[in-house]
């Protein structure tokens, strides 16, 4: 488990931030020692075993811990999730997931979840049902501003959890949960050689066979927190129905549909499925790009396809060791145009957002060209058109004459289309050219293929990275090194058309901040500096890493200034914390200290936003 | 003697003759002279006699190739300059300026290859300047090499860098100018604008019942207010392109994404087919008559283009294997065209525009925190001489606006 220092320490304020110092010292020093067992962090931590306890206690509830019991010594040592550590910092975004596609009802239920870690499904109903009675109890014809609850039965609490869980936003702890990977992994490496290899691995065939078990464990032990999902899908009949009433909970779901659904097993413990988020949150961001480059009607369309599209995809990236020996789950899920047509809002008028010209001037045959098979893993960056469609063009160019004198004889210059032709313009468009948004694979079938997708959107994001520290020419200059590869300085000067003195102080800028490299190429042995060859280039990888480290390395800056900030103003803000003062802060105050107190507020909310932006870019380069 | 008047006749007879059979960059083999039957009955000792006389003379210039001896010839007017010159040191090195055509030799390499005297080639090369037989020449690859060229000759692209160089500098403003010209074309060409114009169409809405009624009968208020339309449409197919989107698009548009009365950007539908290539690019910028005393070729444009490429504000679509060009983000797009944002940039209003092309990139996180141009990032650590409890970047990022804020509130 290796984690950059950044990320360490970022993960470590995240937990201060949030659960307090305490359970932050514990974790620091997890982070620096690795595998501890709780005598040893206490002797690390200076901490009193007690209070390690008590620290271990909260990351615990909260996921952010790995135990494994030693066997020799029967004593249970624990690491760092930091992967869950990090995505605290998601909190804020994939609450607004959620409440877009669930409902505040279902935000709501995410948030407790949040706030308590993993919770007992009874404990989490008897806390609404405290809440309920309380609100109906509390004198209501008293108080007409009774708060309004989110949640107002538990028949709808209960309902609101299937949706969750049958969306893999929530999924139930089991035994290995708080197993790390690697654990896992050796743990399951054992039992197959203890149950088919007694006599050890010999030849390739068994090695190949032994991986595949391996890798079957492993599944078996990944789809375990997928226990509630499958129960829900058993007694699906109802699911279907219900899928209807997705979204309009607000407005009080009926009765009855609430009712269908099972009640579910109080004795399941559940947490939040930081996976599945980080998918849709990856949807979203998307449909953000699409946004921008082809549009927003476009975009709505496309966010459409995505979510028909990644209901059954449940990670964005898969696991190597796990994913790789299964053919049959590789063939990507694909949608139908009529099946997003269902989905499209009747309010949304499809055909704004893409000009309007004579279909004389539409190659249809070009847009609608089928690619069934996805795109090999060509290198990254290197020049990739121009290499294998050109064949298959002469054929097109012919039929399409055909076509265009047909079109012309009805003599509608705008092809005026039928909504579901209208969204398929949307997605052709979608599918045009760079970065493959969508890959027509069958007729009127669509997919995406995330993985080049996502590499071609990391080096967009790269690109406007570079584009706001270099300006546009160190631009230029990075892109022409990652298509053309290695260059020497004339050779740059030439394809970019700039002068020299520019040239060379904008790769030199470039070089200090990590975007360029140069090599040097002695012409002989003696390797005479002056006789070398020097040849820039740029590692599009490393430029990644050193950025991911940046990101990190900014959030916690944001941090620790915030943390600066609180312990100036730590008067106003004990202040504000008095039971009298909170709520009616304004008028309890005095002006001076309000303003210090809203200034602080409004600090605390820009630097909070801002780490959520950068993770937004993290997101991006790392995870999606 | 009748041999010699013989081998005169023999030697003007087979100059012609290569004169007639190729340009003065044909090499002829012995093969080749042979075959164009003037020296009689193939006699290989005539010919040689005659090809020495030509060399003497400096009309045929002798080869070495992989395949054996070969000649090419020179023009009269050439060979007189050689013959008239006095030495055969200063005419050496003519003969080295000569070959190295018109992208000029450097005058170490002369003296290098000659094995010559430094004084003495300076005297040669005087010599053969105020003559006026050679010039010197600057090329823009090694401006810092003194060179020569024949005085008859325009330096090579290669030694004046193509159109992009004016005297030996790159012309950045020209450049840049012309790239402008290109991404307009390009931007007008690969987009679609809608007029979000307030020309109300009532109930043009989304639904395809609409739509369909509107092709059913189309003299009914499809096309946009102000100016009477109907004349045109009843002719029918004989409307432009531009007028029928435009009685299309403009109705719809405001409903929901646009503001009113702005122009937009919209993008073309998939396989759309005249996406401009370079061709038209470069047919464009012809005809346009921007260029009067350069002559661009395509390959120029296509280094323009790739070069917008680069700088990603294009990008290449292929429809049926033709490479067009189309701009990158187009809803993100001004509609106006880059001379116009200049003019009606107004640099009171603070922020420094590098560009008027393209749009800004796209904002991330990063950059925007202080981290992100932050000079003493590297050495920025808690409890180090830079660290963000005392940044200044910081506090000038939360408490600067803050500043001004309050001078806006008084």
């Amino acid at each position: 488990m290796a984690v950059i220092k950044e990320k360490a320490e970022c993960c470590t304020l995240l937990v201060d931030e949030l659960y307090g110092q305490l359970p932050a010292r514990v974790y620091a020093t997890l982070f620096q020692r690795g595998k501890l067992s709780v005598r040893l962090i206490s002797q690390f931590s200076k901490l009193s075993a007690r209070q390690v306890k008590n620290g271990l206690c909260v990351l615990q509830q909260h996921n952010l811990l790995f135990y494994s019991v030693d066997a020799n010594s029967g004593e249970a040592e624990y690491s760092v999730n930091h992967e869950y550590a990090y995505n605290l910092v998601r909190t804020g975004k994939i609450l607004e997931m959620v409440d877009n596609s669930y409902g505040p009802a279902g935000r709501d239920v995410m948030q407790n979840l949040l706030l308590l870690g993993q919770t007992r499904i009874s404990d989490l109903v008897a806390a609404y049902q405290a809440k309920i009675n309380e609100v109906n109890n509390d004198d209501a014809w008293l108080n007409d501003k009774k708060p309004e609850l989110a949640i107002k039965s538990k028949a709808q609490l209960n309902s609101v959890l299937c949706r969750l869980i049958e969306a893999e936003l929530i999924d139930v702890i089991h035994s290995k949960t708080f197993q790390s990977a690697h654990e896992i992994e050796k743990q399951v490496h054992r039992e197959v050689m203890d149950v088919y290899f007694s006599n050890g691995i010999k030849g390739t065939k068994a090695k190949i066979e032994f991986e595949q078990r391996v890798a079957e464990g492993l599944r078996k032990v990944r789809e375990e927190s997928k226990t509630l999902k499958r129960k829900l899908a058993q007694n699906g009949g109802a699911s279907k129905r219900r899928k209807l009433a997705v979204g309009n909970e607000t407005n009080g779901a009926p009765e009855e549909e609430e009712d269908l659904d099972p009640a579910l097993d109080p004795r399941q413990v559940i947490r939040i499925n930081y996976e599945k988020c980080i998918v849709e949150l990856r949807s979203r961001r998307l449909v953000q790009y699409v946004n921008e480059t082809l549009g927003e009607t476009t975009g709505y369309v496309y966010g459409q396809l995505l979510k028909q599209l990644t209901k059954n995809i449940s990670r964005c990236k898969s696991d190597p060791l796990i994913d790789a020996l299964t053919p049959e789950e590789k063939v990507t899920p694909s949608v139908t145009t009529n099946e997003i047509l269902d989905k499209v809002k009747t309010s949304i008028d499809l055909t704004l957002g893409i000009g309007k010209i004579p279909s004389k001037s539409i190659s249809k045959s070009a847009a609608e060209r089928l690619t069934p098979l996805a795109p090999k893993d060509k290198i990254p960056f290197m020049n990739q058109d121009d290499s294998d469609d050109d064949e298959e063009d002469g054929d097109y160019s012919d039929s399409d004459e055909e076509m265009d004198t047909k079109k012309e004889n009805g003599d509608a210059p705008v092809a005026r289309m039928s909504r579901p032709e209208q969204l398929r313009q949307h997605l052709l468009l979608l599918a045009e050219g760079h970065p493959g948004f969508v890959r027509h694979c069958g007729e009127d079938e669509w997919t995406v293929d995330f993985k080049p997708l996502m590499e071609n959107l990391r080096a967009t994001e790269l690109d406007s990275i570079i584009e706001q520290t270099s300006g546009r020419q160190g631009l230029r200059l990075i892109r022409i090194l990652r298509t053309k590869g290695k260059l020497g300085e004339q050779a740059l000067q030439s394809l970019s058309l700039m002068r020299k003195v520019d040239l060379q102080q904008k790769m030199l800028e470039m070089r200090l901040v990590g975007f360029a490299h140069t090599q040097e190429v002695p012409r002989d042995n003696k390797a005479d500096p002056k006789k070398s060859i020097f040849l820039w280039y740029c590692d599009t990888e490393q430029a990644y890493s050193s950025l991911i480290a940046k990101c990190y390395a900014t959030m916690v800056h944001c941090l620790q200034v915030l943390e600066v900030r609180r312990q100036k103003d730590k008067d106003v803000l004990s202040l504000a914390k008095r039971t009298n003062v909170k709520g009616k802060e304004k008028d309890m105050m005095r002006d001076e200290s309000y303003a210090r107190f809203a200034k602080f507020l409004k600090d605390e909310r820009l630097l909070m936003a801002e780490m959520m932006r950068i993770d937004d870019t993290l997101a991006l380069l790392q995870d999606y | 003697m009748a041999d010699r008047d013989k081998i005169q006749i023999l030697k003007d007879a087979l100059y012609e003759a290569a004169r007639d059979h190729g340009s003065d960059q044909r090499l002829f083999t012995q093969r080749d002279l042979l075959d164009m039957q003037v020296i009689p009955q193939d006699n290989i000792g005539l010919l040689m006699q005659v090809i020495q006389i030509l060399c003497d003379e400096k009309l045929f210039v002798g080869n070495t190739t992989a395949s054996g001896l070969s000649w090419r010839w020179r023009s009269r007017e050439d060979a007189k300059k050689y013959t008239s010159l006095p030495n055969s040191e200063i005419m050496m090195v003519y003969a080295m300026v000569d070959e190295a055509g018109a992208d000029g030799i450097w005058n170490r390499t002369i003296k290098n290859k000659l094995n010559m005297a430094d004084s003495l080639m300076k005297h040669c090369i005087k010599y053969l300047e105020q003559k006026g037989y050679i010039a010197s020449m600057k090329n823009v690859e090694h401006p810092n090499k003194k060179m020569y060229i024949k005085a008859n000759l325009r330096p090579s692209d290669r030694a004046t860098g193509g159109p992009w160089f004016t005297e030996g500098e790159l012309d950045t403003a020209f450049i840049n100018e012309l790239q402008e010209i290109v991404f307009d074309f390009i931007k007008q060409k690969s987009t679609y604008t809608s007029h979000g114009g307030g020309a109300g169409v009532p109930g043009v809405g989304a639904q395809g019942g609409g739509a369909q009624q509107r092709e059913k009968n189309p003299k009914k208020g499809v096309v946009q207010g102000t100016i009477p339309h109907s004349e045109d449409i009843s002719k029918g197919t004989k409307r432009s392109a531009g007028e029928i989107s435009n009685d299309d698009t403009a109705a719809p548009a405001p409903a929901k994404k646009t503001r009113p009365g702005k122009p937009q950007l919209l993008p073309l539908p998939a396989g759309y087919k005249s996406y401009p290539t370079v061709s038209d690019i470069a047919k464009f910028i012809h005809h346009a008559g921007i260029t009067n005393n350069t002559t661009l070729s395509e390959a120029d444009i296509q280094q323009l283009v790739d070069v917008l490429y680069y700088d990603g504000l294009v990008e290449p679509v292929k429809v049926n294997g033709r490479k067009g060009y189309r701009v990158t983000r187009i809803p993100k797009q001004d509609p106006r065209t880059c001379n116009q944002r200049r003019l009606d940039h107004d640099p009171t209003k603070g922020g420094i525009v590098t560009s008027f092309m393209g749009v800004e990139p796209s904002a991330s996180g990063l950059m925007e925190a202080p981290c992100g141009r932050c000079p003493v990032y590297d050495m920025c650590e808690e409890g180090g001489p830079v660290s963000p409890s005392n940044c200044v970047y910081f506090r000038r990022w939360l408490d600067g606006d803050e500043v001004q804020e309050q001078v806006i509130s008084i």
